[in-house]
């Protein structure tokens, strides 16, 4: 603490009482806020009046930073418990099937598992994310991919993914969910249906187009057999993209060249 | 401000009922006020109620600090219960910005302005006696 007589100036006391207030600044703009400026006894001149300001507005921002905390530890707390509750569904549908040999009743478990795993995934990269609102779409789809093609466990299929996208963009979870579930579609229905000759390349490419994003995913198969109308004869998997395109306020189409595609052209912006 | 002979005694504060009805409080020079002390404080104001809320005069002219808490208390504790309005006297640069700082982050719910001049808070404080 500095004293100083009444009246006196003391430009040197002065220029290091203002350098405390300062260092006092810089711990709060660190989150640090266990210090405080000690006022001169009688708490008189300027320096005093900022330093008490500051003491003040120290104490205010201690508190919202604690109640921001809180809340962001609350949030990686549901964010996980949605996770291990979603892996616990997936459990569940796993027990019931496991004595059946039924592989129509195995593929709809299987493809049910991988649709709550695309989710469950999700949370788990926004739980782990620093800042618990928003994922890269890249690390998502390779793990979501992997995840997918694990699912299938074909170990005579050679499939290779091809991934186009910029590692920086992310999205939201109210993005990311209809997003991961449409790649989730397009895996699955490329996996089991593009590759007689157990292999291929399943190809996932996201590109910037002026006002809105264009999803492309889709293999390099056989493609759709001759005929082929998506109105009358798309299945429960191909239905989904259409209306997973509409949840991103965009369109989905059907691309029958090279293998089967799907085009989904959504705006950068959320309405 | 002159404290009279009557004026009950707290650990930092002297409060008193004055001739127009308005009640006033002063706490002791560079006093570093904790919520104990508004505490105290708030308890020594109600003891003047009697069916009909009053106004409150503070004299925070001398006062060195005023904790987070007691901030809050004299915000939101009791205040409203038994006063009706409050005028805040500063007068140091010091006092100025707690008295800013506390009517800017901590709203008052009562109609509440700071004054460097006491007989213009006590003229504008006299408009809620008996109101």
């Amino acid at each position: 603490m500095i004293k100083q007589p009444a009246g006196e100036i003391n430009i040197s006391d002065n220029a290091e009482r203002a350098n405390k207030i300062l260092n006092v600044i810089m711990a709060f703009a660190r989150l640090d806020f266990s210090h405080k400026i000690e006022l001169s006894e009688h708490g008189e001149d300027i320096l005093d009046a900022i330093s008490g300001g500051v003491n003040m507005l120290g104490e205010e921002l201690q508190v919202s930073t604690i109640s921001l905390k809180e809340k962001e530890q609350l949030l990686k707390e549901i964010h996980h418990r949605v996770k291990n509750n979603l892996q616990i569904v997936s459990s569940l549908l796993s027990l019931q099937s496991q004595d059946s040999k039924d592989e129509a009743f195995l593929g709809l478990i299987r493809e049910s598992r991988n649709r709550i795993s695309s989710m469950a995934l999700v949370h788990e990269m926004l739980y782990a994310s620093k800042n618990l609102s928003d994922i890269s779409i890249h690390e998502y789809v390779m793990r979501l991919s992997q995840s997918i093609q694990n699912s299938f466990r074909s170990p005579d299929q050679q499939v290779d993914f091809e991934y186009r996208m910029d590692p920086k963009l992310s999205f939201d979870i109210d993005r990311m969910i209809p997003i991961g579930l449409i790649i989730n579609e397009v895996i699955s229905n490329a996996l089991k249906y593009a590759f007689p000759s157990k292999h291929g390349i399943i190809s996932i490419s996201l590109e910037e187009d002026g006002e809105n994003y264009t999803l492309q995913a889709g293999d390099n198969g056989i493609g759709l057999p001759k005929g082929f109308n998506v109105s009358e004869d798309a299945n429960l998997g191909m239905q989904l993209i259409f209306m997973l395109a509409e949840q991103l306020d965009g369109t989905a189409q059907l691309l029958q060249r090279e293998g089967t595609h799907f085009s989904i052209r959504f705006p950068k912006s959320e309405k | 401000m002159q404290i009279p002979p009557h004026a009950i005694k707290t650990s930092l504060f002297y409060t008193w009922m004055d001739e127009h009805g308005i009640c006033c409080t002063k706490p002791l020079a560079a006093a570093e006020i904790e919520l104990e002390h508004a505490r105290e404080n708030t308890a020594a104001v109600n003891t003047f109620y009697q069916g009909r809320k009053f106004p409150l005069l503070i004299d925070s002219r001398q006062v060195k600090s005023i904790s987070r808490e007691a901030r809050q208390h004299f915000s939101t504790n009791g205040r409203e219960t038994y006063t009706n309005a409050f005028a805040i006297l500063v007068k140091s640069p010091l006092s100025r910005v707690i008295g800013n700082f506390f009517m800017g982050i901590n709203k008052p719910p009562l109609p509440s302005r700071l004054f460097d001049n006491e007989e213009d808070a006590v003229e504008w404080l006299k408009q809620f006696v008996n109101a």
